[in-house]
């Protein structure tokens, strides 16, 4: 369970992320929607504990920044940093023991060959196209074996191949148990994924779902619906 | 910890196979050793003749490393830019479960090194330069390495790691450590300007009691006299104090909560870092990580067409520059022309040929220094050039017309003072002027050739070496004929024959050049 309360990021005399509260249940996923500039990438960052914020942030409990909640976390960012000189297999290796994964060698062959990365193994960081480098990122996250797992705008850059096994796994850890939280503006991507949404605007969060409640109703339809009322 | 250790040793594997992969990185690698070695060296005969090479010359050059080195880390660990991390460090290590205090440590690794090799270097010196006895200089490297490591340590993680000062504060404080940098150069400035440069002069300063009872730098400064000239009152007192401070600052230190508080402000400049080492392997002439820059709004209109238009939009960007053509590189042009105005008037004047040192500055400044990026640069990496209905030549033109009309206001500022001082007449001063501007050209053109020719093999650098050479070899001639000339029939004939060939070859480079403006891809 992904936990958020009051919590509030103020760069400078900017306010990006006012006040926000929203939780994201065991084996669910949570869609952080909103326009460019809503505070989507400042709350991912404030969970990741890459941002200094006010207000509380817990995974299954735990303070997001005691060293037994990051173990239980991955992180995906919007634009991928690889380090230059470790390949692609050594990017997994570094993951496996700075988390301590149990993630084997048989299932890092999986999930390589998944993503289409399998004959790309040996190639530097600085090799990779921008694609490449989001499809490691994603490999690297999964291989923590998270409870919690953050993507930030995961399917920028990718191909349509990637992007439906992307999908398919997201709907696999839900399944496993996984808390899954997405911040993205692509709404068509994220349609048959959701369980909560929560929409944002301004650095606040101005309306949640659960899509029990929304029934066959359009998340294009919702989204407007929320952000132009907001207008 | 052990995720690090892979980090850091697979990092270095990797890098050492990809040099190597790679000759030319490797040469490079060993011509910067062997330029390093010869500068040390070269370093070490002029304290030997300037008569430094005693264990009074020593205290003074450590005295004067430690002050200035102890107060810069200050800065850089306050203001959390003494280490240095990769943008992939904040997609990998800051989110992941390793101590943020173990995740400092390695990261300053860098650090480290370059405090062991100061101390190897001070070693030897001690040794061979100054003839120290080898148990002083082996306690004095022990201090160096252990003591001083450790105290940078402890000082980089509570700087890092406190939280309780406020962005505010911290930048307050630096503005006070810099001032105290700047006022203590100012205290030498003035010193040695009264008294002048001798040993003695130096001795008298570096033994005054009260530096070494300067907190902290100065305790450390009283530790390394206590190793080397035995105890005495005051570095007795002083270098004890060191040790405790030391001790101090480490319990504290390792005592210290540290949540990863720091990881934005080391994200930041990672990002920041990138940059400008981005700029860097472009081949830029960097001055360090640069604010954002700031537009000024500007109204007006420009009503341009065609190759034309490239011209006018970037005096237009130029524009709302906040000083329009001028930057930092005007201003080195300005502070080197008014030192070398300076410390070589009287032997210039002497020369009675004050044109051809003045045209060896200029060579000096176009051939060594690699400048700036010129917006005609980023030009070429833009497809909308090469969509442009215009001939090649005229996109060339127009690209890179501002660059020359920068190259001239530089070579004012570089050529101006220099001439003045040196009583050059104002006629020699115009021709010199514009040598400068021309050989500038000559550079930018030379620099896209190099790129069509040796772009896919060499990198940034390499392609600036051909440059290098092609220039000189190009330039060669009419330089031996103009210093040929001046020498044997009248001074005042070498700027004229410079500038007509030189206006000759890049002409015909120009021409050459304007190729890499026909197609995006190359293929020569």
């Amino acid at each position: 369970m992904l936990e958020v309360s009051n919590l509030s990021k103020t760069y400078g005399k900017v306010k990006a992320v006012d006040q926000v509260s929203f939780v994201v249940p065991n084996a669910q996923v949570g869609i952080l929607l909103g326009p460019n500039g809503a505070g989507k990438s400042t709350i991912i960052k404030s969970i990741a504990g890459l941002l200094r914020y006010t207000g509380e942030i817990k995974i299954q409990g735990i303070p997001s920044r005691k060293m037994e909640a990051r173990r239980m976390f991955a992180y995906v960012p919007e634009i991928p940093a690889m380090f230059d000189a470790l390949t692609v297999r050594e990017h997994i290796e570094y993951i496996r023991k700075a988390f301590d994964s149990t993630i084997s060698d048989a299932e890092v062959d999986v999930l390589l060959h998944r993503f289409e990365l399998d004959d790309k193994q040996d190639k530097l960081g600085n090799e990779l196209s921008k694609g490449m480098m989001q499809k490691v990122s994603i490999c690297c996250a999964l291989a923590v074996k998270p409870q919690v797992i953050l993507f930030d705008e995961p399917m920028v850059g990718l191909d349509p191949r990637a992007i439906k096994e992307l999908k398919e796994t997201v709907l696999e850890l839900r399944s496993f148990g996984v808390t899954v939280l997405i911040s993205t503006h692509m709404l068509e991507m994220v349609e048959e994924l959701w369980d909560v949404m929560f929409v944002m605007n301004h650095g606040q969060i101005i309306g949640s779902y659960e899509k029990s409640e929304v029934g066959e109703k359009d998340l294009d339809d919702l989204f407007f619906e929320m952000t132009e009322g907001d207008k | 910890m052990g995720a690090l250790l892979y980090l850091s040793k697979r990092t270095f594997i990797n890098n050492l196979k990809k040099a190597v992969k790679k000759p030319v990185t490797l040469l490079l690698m060993v011509g910067i050793v062997a330029y390093v070695v010869l500068m040390l060296y070269s370093l070490g005969i002029l304290i030997k003749e300037f008569h430094f090479e005693s264990l009074s010359g020593f205290i003074a050059i450590i005295t004067a490393w430690t002050f200035y080195m102890f107060i810069g880390n200050f800065i850089q660990y306050f203001s959390r830019k003494g280490v240095i991390f990769r943008p992939a460090h904040a997609h990998f290590v800051f989110p992941s479960p390793i101590s943020p205090k173990a995740v400092l440590l390695q990261g300053a690794w860098m650090n480290y090194l370059l405090s062991i090799i100061v101390n190897l270097i001070l070693l030897i010196a001690g040794l061979t330069v100054f003839a120290i006895p080898l148990w002083k200089m082996l306690l004095f490297f022990m201090a160096g390495t252990v003591l001083d490591i450790s105290f940078e340590i402890s000082i980089m993680l509570i700087l890092y790691t406190g939280e309780r000062f406020s962005r505010e504060t911290i930048q307050k404080i630096c503005m006070v450590l810099k001032g105290l940098l700047l006022a203590m150069t100012a205290v030498l400035v003035f010193y040695f300007y009264q008294n002048g440069i001798t040993l003695s002069t130096v001795s008298t300063f570096v033994d005054m009691p009260a530096l070494q009872m300067i907190p902290a730098v100065g305790w450390n400064i009283a530790f390394y006299r206590l190793i080397l000239l035995g105890p005495g009152q005051s570095n007795v007192v002083c270098a004890g104090l060191y040790v405790v401070l030391v001790m101090v600052t480490f319990i504290c230190a390792w005592r210290m909560k540290c949540e990863g508080n720091y990881y934005e402000d080391a994200a930041k400049f990672a990002d920041d870092y990138a940059e400008m080492r981005k700029r860097k392997s472009n081949g830029e002439m960097v001055f360090g990580i640069e604010k954002k820059k700031k537009y000024k709004i500007i109204s007006g209109e420009y009503g341009a067409t065609g190759a034309k238009a490239i011209f006018y939009r970037q005096m237009l960007e130029y524009k709302k520059e906040r000083f329009f053509l001028f930057d930092k590189m005007t201003v080195m042009c300005l502070v080197l022309s008014i030192i070398f105005s300076r410390v070589m008037r009287d032997t210039v004047v002497e020369t009675r040929m004050p044109q051809l040192v003045l045209l060896g500055v200029i060579l000096y400044m176009t051939l060594l220094l690699t400048g700036y990026l010129g917006k005609w640069e980023n030009e070429i990496q833009n497809p909308y050039l090469y969509l442009i209905p215009d001939s090649a030549v005229r996109k060339l033109w127009y690209a890179t017309l501002a660059a020359h009309m920068k190259a001239f206001v530089e070579g004012c500022f570089l050529c101006l003072p220099m001439g003045i001082a040196w009583r050059i007449s104002p006629l020699q001063l115009i021709l010199a002027i514009l040598v400068f501007t021309v050989l500038q050209a000559n550079k930018l053109y030379t620099k896209v050739l190099a790129q069509c020719l040796v772009g896919d093999v060499l990198g940034k650098k390499g392609q600036d070496i051909v440059r290098v050479v092609m220039q000189m070899f190009l330039l060669g001639f009419g330089m031996a004929v103009a210093v040929s000339v001046g020498l044997l029939v009248n001074a005042d004939l070498i700027f004229p024959i410079v500038l007509i060939y030189s206006l000759f070859v890049t002409v015909i480079l120009g021409l050459l050049a304007s190729l890499r403006f026909d197609r995006m891809e190359q293929v020569l």
